[in-house]
């Protein structure tokens, strides 16, 4: 049996040691090879030395007279989760997908009747600013716009 | 004693079956419950338009998506599995399968843009701890064969993956330390990197139209506090080692790594679910204590309930 085998050999100090810098060099192959990967990791999250001027992608909803409406962590990206929302929205634009996912999004706002415009924009914010209440937009850049589903704009 | 001496070099770590199933229950319901909790995201893959397809970990291999009833059905094992997981039900089989179909799950919901540090920990312990006998007490195997066996002594096939799982939670913190050097440098220990992160954090949720913590804002104003903040941790996650070492510097250790995931919490309303509610430190404690008093709970109150 495979458990007895293990059993006969867990005894074995060098058998031990052999699992733990077996198991502790997997850990480190991410760092090694400088590639961030699931569930092996560099933890890169929050590592950098970041700077107050950051570009963000995110995605907006228009009203009728042109006016800004907030969308919601669920219309933007179908998660409760911004680190999900973000980065899956980053992905996209990346990819050159920002109209597909302005449709999606479009699709998921269509039961809120004020919206009538959806953008898909990265804006750069002083994050400091805004951090405290202050005037943050720097600049913005739309990717993709659509009307949201039956509404014709 | 020194650090490979502590791993390598004391007599074998034996441990009593109970503690092992403890880790082995805190961990499967924990890892459960997580994927209850986050059933309508696991759900919401298998609808995804496969353009958006960016393969990570295991899927690497299958390279393409999971879609429909393949992605329900992968949700499904892996809940039945992680039950049987928990509850030590024919865990031969059923502790190595959760482990593998975990880490397909984990893997699929990762490759779409956003890998989810939070989940490596509790995928690491389960894959580290579904090939040892970790069902060998509190388990449905065990009420199964009748008690006609014998309680296991301490043995190191308990203990040794204990110390394994406690080995991987150390080194995922140093290399989370490591990473701070390596990509901020000392500008992230002596400059406002963390304030800006913590302001990106901030303004990242409110531009996506949610909620940043309202802490924020005033740790963000006081910024000379945020540069000591940022040595210590970094210098907690580089000391993880020391929890391998004794008790005392196990109890620091992980007190100081839960108040750091706590701060992290309030300030930046980034939850590490693992870590704090204990699970990720879990292998490092004598947990049959716990079990015992749970135990002793559990038959009081039977006893209550049938006096006969």
């Amino acid at each position: 049996m495979a458990t007895n085998v293990l059993r006969f050999h867990l005894d074995q100090r060098a058998v031990r040691g052999s699992i733990l810098v077996a198991v502790v060099g997997l850990l480190l192959i991410p760092v090694i090879v400088d590639s961030d990967d699931f569930p092996l990791s560099t933890y890169p999250m929050y590592a950098t030395a970041r700077s107050n001027d950051v570009a963000f992608a995110t995605a907006w909803g228009r009203g009728v007279n042109g006016e800004r409406l907030e969308l919601g962590l669920g219309v933007i990206g179908s998660s409760d989760d911004p680190l999900i929302v973000a980065g899956e929205l980053r992905a996209s634009i990346r990819a050159g997908a920002a109209e597909d996912r302005c449709q999606e999004i479009a699709r998921r706002a269509s039961s809120e009747p004020s919206i009538i415009w959806i953008e898909v924009t990265t804006e750069r914010h002083d994050v400091v600013a805004h951090a405290r209440g202050e005037a943050s937009l720097i600049e913005r850049t739309v990717h993709a716009s659509c009307a949201v589903s039956g509404v014709s704009a | 004693m020194s650090l490979p001496g502590t791993l390598f070099l004391r007599p074998p770590p034996t441990a009593p079956p109970e503690r092992l199933a403890a880790f082995r229950i805190i961990l499967g319901a924990f890892v459960v419950s997580y994927l209850v909790v986050r059933m309508p995201v696991f759900l919401e893959l298998g609808t995804r338009e496969p353009s958006r397809f960016d393969p990570a970990g295991a899927f690497q291999w299958i390279d393409r998506p999971f879609r429909g009833t393949a992605n329900t059905a992968l949700l499904v094992m892996t809940l039945a599995t992680g039950v049987a997981f928990t509850l030590g039900w024919r865990f031969r089989v059923t502790g190595p399968v959760f482990a593998v179909v975990l880490l397909l799950l984990t893997s699929h919901r990762s490759s779409w843009g956003q890998l989810l540090h939070f989940e490596n920990l509790m995928v690491l312990h389960v894959i580290t701890i579904a090939g040892f006998r970790a069902a060998d007490a509190w388990s449905l195997d065990v009420r199964r064969r009748n008690n006609r066996v014998v309680a296991p002594a301490p043995d190191v096939r308990y203990g040794f993956p204990l110390q394994l799982a406690s080995v991987v939670v150390v080194v995922t913190y140093v290399i989370a330390g490591v990473a701070k050097l390596r990509y901020g440098g000392l500008e992230w220990l002596t400059g406002d990197s963390l304030r800006n992160h913590i302001a990106y954090s901030a303004t990242r949720v409110e531009l996506l139209g949610g909620r940043s913590s309202p802490l924020a804002a005033s740790l963000v104003s006081n910024a000379r506090i945020l540069r000591p903040i940022a040595a210590v941790t970094v210098l907690i996650e580089l000391a993880a080692p020391l929890a391998l070492i004794g008790r005392r510097f196990r109890n620091v250790w992980v007190a100081s790594a839960w108040f750091m995931h706590l701060g992290v919490l309030a300030f930046m309303f980034i939850g590490f679910p693992s870590p704090l509610l204990l699970v990720a430190f879990a292998p490092m404690f004598d947990l049959e204590h716990v079990g015992e008093r749970v135990e002793a709970y559990v038959r009081g109150t039977f006893v209550r309930l049938d006096p006969s």
